[in-house]
């Protein structure tokens, strides 16, 4: 049996009937306003995709009707698909090792105490914070065959003048959109993998240091196990991004020449928004979600493993 | 009136019962000292009187009123952290009136009410300064200011010592006892340190695993233990424990050591004893129930006991020595100078009456 | 006679990684050097062959003309749009996370799919949202381009948040609870100052990603709300490109990042590695 609250002199609003109920739900009201924007954003586009994705609309036919699989069977049949995602996975197996070993070796010269460090690494981290758009761009600028300093450079090097069409000549265009992009996400390993070594147990490596270790058995036994969660963990956050790479190859090549640099989102964009195939499109962006979930949950699991 | 009732008050977290069926009554302006070992749920009690937890079954009244339903702003309490919970980005002022201000309290009051706590608890001087610049007794001080402006009918000590150093301690310590003299109000006092407890406390509450093993003044704990556990918590250096068998003779009693010595029983001892046949016990005797013997007569109740010093560990005013009786190690307490060196022989004298009988068994004080 | 003392092997080695972070950077801001290089050098400069490296004198003609034509509205577009999507998806996930970390609201499967959510590929998302902002007229407006930048940056901010408020100690928000505070002035009074640090880191990399978002504002704004990277797009021709103006308008578009980022470098390595580590 209560009675009223003890006070000592304080009477607001606040707890009456409504505050009272208010901070009771608290817990619940506060999550409210997130998840109903996740939910109108991230889940309902994302269900009428899907019912969409078993229709036939395009560009001409507004046809609603539900046609099954029949979309997905064109995927497999879609060469263009297929060659966008060996563009895709090229691109993300020779990046991503590079962006590493890059970023490992920036982090090692950095990894001792010296005066200004923190000033260079503010430096180092601003081609990562810039656009994406803005690193094609001026990248576009550097490898200028007429105007851009790329060509100067390797013309010095070289001894005669070298006339590289970077954004064009089929032989050069990798090389040159993997440039910009391990130009622009080193920077981010760098950051994580600093990070990581100064966070390895100190103790550790004395003892190693006073047995006389060499840097190659530190290495192996002490730091790369210390680190390989950081590891594991950027892989997959880079890994992911550079799977739906776009922005840079927009304003390098545009997927070009042709569709020879056209990622599989490119290709998305493309069937989507140029030939409004709206429900194979669809069922692509499905694909890539299917294929992306697979992944990530491949590679989590196995994180999960490892500890 | 701000007493404070719980009854039946049963609290688990998933399977673990941590409190099971408390009653306990603290009356109105008393020190009560929740004591006890890890996990005996003294936190988990003081944190149910403050609302900060649910408990799961029972009451909790406060000058009568069930609180149970109330939030913990509205039963009027203050409370003291064990990490003293000061505000870092306010300076000493703001967090002292942090409460007060909460309330919507006037300023002229909330300018009035601090500056005194300040003048009392002597951090007049550094109202302007942050949590960070302070040491950490004046960080202690200052969370209790905080907990005195509220001007609270029950004050609630969550263990506040435990991270200060041993000098500081019995500085704050004092502070506290001088407080609750000055104000007067309830305060209830957590700490595992029996030290705090038993110079603090009007009342000791003893906990073990959920439950009250045994309540009551200081002292009358200390010399009148109920059970063996209390023996056992209670004084430092802690009572030593010897297995024995307590005989029955013409008229009285006897102890006897497996090691074979025997000791009678002093009447203040077996006459509340009922006389039955042979039985098993554990003697309690506290390290300064131990004396050095003098050669003057033995009172009743006191007996004399060769020992040969083996360790011997210097406090400054007294010397604890161990020695070995009745087969175990036990520790005794005598003046600074009454031993020279390890292997000396001494004649010590035990005093019985203030000896302690334990079934065992049962681990319950016979006598 | 006093000995010559040679640099210990220390101080060498110092000098060594010095040369070597010195030349790091350079190599790695030549390219920033260059563009903005380009944008202060006149036409001439410009498409001078060889390329110079060093403009004749630092003239600001380019920019001049970004204004003159009003390109510069499209700074003003992400200036508003990244700003307003920033703060509100800072509040709103800064509260969704004090409740995941105080209270465990929906327990480990809500913060997973909260999670699941921030890997998402936007690629997968663009086409169905982009139909579904045409049937509510949605395209090519502030609301729905805010909207959309709040929704992509909550799950981060939940997820950055929750660790930060995690590190608050409870015993804080116990104390004001007993003190006569309700649970949102907690929030207001005691979290929200405690972690400050983690809401600057926080807002600044939401802003930076709604910022620098290119796929959906080429895909969801026509000619109303161009932001900057889709003008920047523009410049780009077949044939001939803008260099001067491309350059003009990167540099005005990457000054603001550049600034907030630089002056929250301090938080900024923390904000990386927590979110990755713990994400």
């Amino acid at each position: 049996m209560t009675s009223p609250a003890i006070y000592d002199g304080n009477e607001r609003g606040r707890d009456g009937r409504i505050g009272r109920m208010l901070e009771d739900r608290l817990p619940y009201l506060v999550v409210a306003p997130a998840i109903l924007i996740l939910l109108l954003v991230g889940v309902f586009p994302l269900i009428y995709s899907l019912i969409v994705s078993f229709q036939r609309i395009t560009m001409t036919d507004n046809d609603t009707s539900f046609v099954g699989l029949l979309n997905y069977a064109e995927l497999f049949k879609d060469g263009r698909l297929w060659a966008a995602l060996g563009h895709t996975a090229m691109i993300t197996i020779i990046a991503l090792p590079l962006e590493l070993l890059i970023g490992f070796l920036m982090a090692q010269l950095f990894i001792d105490r010296m005066p200004g460090r923190q000033f260079f690494v503010a430096l180092l981290v601003l081609p990562t914070v810039i656009s994406p758009i803005v690193a094609g761009a001026t990248w576009r600028l550097m490898f200028d065959v007429r105007f851009g300093p790329i060509g100067q450079i390797l013309s010095f090097f070289a001894g005669e003048p070298v006339r590289i069409l970077w954004t064009v000549n089929p032989s050069y265009v990798y090389p040159g959109i993997i440039i910009c992009e391990v130009w622009q996400w080193s920077p981010f390993m760098f950051l994580l993998l600093l990070a990581a070594l100064s966070n390895v147990d100190q103790s550790q490596l004395e003892a190693a240091e006073l047995d006389g270790a060499s840097y190659a058995r530190v290495l192996r036994a002490i730091i790369l196990p210390a680190i390989a969660p950081v590891i594991a963990v950027a892989s997959l956050i880079r890994g992911l991004d550079l799977v739906r790479i776009f922005d840079i190859i927009w304003a390098l090549t545009e997927g070009g020449p042709g569709s020879m640099t056209e990622t599989i989102s490119l290709y998305t964009y493309v069937q989507g928004f140029t030939q409004f195939e709206t429900s194979y499109t669809a069922a692509i962006a499905f694909l890539v979600i299917a294929l992306l979930t697979a992944v990530t949950t491949l590679v989590l699991k196995r994180m999960e493993i490892a500890r | 009136m701000a007493d404070v009732k719980l009854s039946g008050l049963h609290k688990y977290y998933g399977n673990v019962h941590a409190v099971r069926g408390i009653d306990l009554t603290i009356a109105d302006g008393e020190f009560a000292v929740l004591v006890g070992p890890s996990g005996c749920g003294k936190s988990t009690l003081l944190r149910a009187i403050a609302g900060l937890e649910d408990p799961d079954q029972g009451t909790i009244a406060i000058g009568g009123h069930v609180v149970n339903d109330l939030r913990p702003r509205e039963r009027n309490i203050a409370m003291v952290f064990q990490n003293y919970a000061l505000y870092p980005y306010l300076t000493v002022y703001e967090n002292i009136a942090f409460g007060l201000r909460a309330r919507r309290t006037a300023e002229a009051v909330i300018g009035k009410r601090v500056n005194e706590a300040a003048e009392m608890l002597g951090i007049g001087n550094l109202l302007e300064r942050y949590p960070r610049q302070l040491s950490g007794g004046q960080r202690q001080r200052v969370a209790i200011g905080r907990a005195i402006v509220r001007k609270a009918e029950i004050f609630l000590f969550d263990e506040p010592l435990s991270n200060l150093d041993a000098q500081l301690r019995d500085e704050m310590r004092t502070e506290i006892k001088r407080l609750h003299l000055e104000i007067k109000t309830t305060m209830i006092y957590v700490t595992h340190d029996q030290v705090e407890a038993m110079t603090l406390a009007d009342r000791i509450v003893l906990l073990r695993e959920g439950r009250i093993e045994q309540q009551g003044e200081p002292l009358e704990l200390f010399e009148r233990p109920n059970t063996g556990f209390v023996a056992g918590f209670l004084g430092s250096p802690s009572i030593n424990l010897i297995p024995a068998k307590l005989v029955p003779l013409h008229g009285g009693a006897s102890v006897v050591f497996e090691t074979g010595e025997s000791f009678a029983l002093p009447v203040s001892k077996h006459g509340s004893l009922g006389g039955s046949g042979e039985r098993a016990i554990t003697l309690g005797i506290r390290p300064q129930h131990f004396s050095r013997g003098n050669g003057a007569p033995l009172r009743d109740g006191v007996v004399s006991y060769p020992a040969v010093v083996d360790l011997i560990q210097p406090t400054g005013t007294r010397t604890l020595i161990t020695i070995r009786i009745g087969g175990v190690d036990a520790i005794a307490e005598l003046q600074a100078h009454d031993v020279q060196s390890h292997g000396e022989e001494i004649a010590l004298e035990i005093d019985l009456n203030r000896a302690v009988l334990i079934d065992p068994a049962t681990s319950q004080v016979i006598a | 006679m006093t000995a010559r003392r040679l640099p210990s092997r220390k101080v060498r080695v110092l000098a060594l990684r010095y040369v070597g972070v010195v030349a790091l950077t350079l190599l790695f801001l030549f390219p920033i050097y260059w563009l903005f290089m380009i944008s202060f050098k006149t036409p001439d400069e410009i498409y001078h062959v060889p390329p110079l490296w060093v403009p004749g004198q630092i003239q600001f003609s380019n920019y001049y003309v970004l204004f003159k034509d009003h390109d510069v509205a499209a700074i003003g577009n992400s200036l508003v749009v990244a700003g307003v999507s920033s703060v509100i998806a800072v509040i709103l996930g800064t509260l969704c996370a004090y409740s995941l970390a105080r209270f465990g609201t929906g327990g480990e499967n809500l913060a997973m799919w909260i999670l699941s959510q921030r890997m998402i590929p936007p690629i997968a998302v663009v086409f169905p949202v982009f139909l579904a902002y045409v049937y509510f007229g949605l395209v090519d407006g502030f609301f729905g381009l805010i909207l959309l930048y709040t929704a992509f940056n909550l799950p981060y901010v939940i997820w950055m948040m929750r660790g930060y408020i995690v590190d608050v100690p409870l015993e804080l928000e116990e104390s004001a609870l007993v003190d006569g505070c309700n649970r949102w002035e907690v929030i207001w009074k005691v979290v929200f100052p405690m972690v400050r640090p983690g809401l600057v880191a926080t807002s600044v990399f939401a802003f930076v990603f709604a910022w620098n978002d290119f796929i959906f504002a080429l895909v969801l704004t026509r000619t109303e709300v161009v932001t900057f990277p889709v003008q920047l797009t523009h410049y780009f021709g077949g044939q001939s490109n803008f260099w001067a103006k491309i350059a003009a308008m990167s540099v005005l578009g990457t000054l603001p990042i550049f600034a907030a980022v630089t002056v929250m470098q301090r938080y900024l390595v923390r904000g990386i590695s927590l979110g990755a580590v713990k994400g």
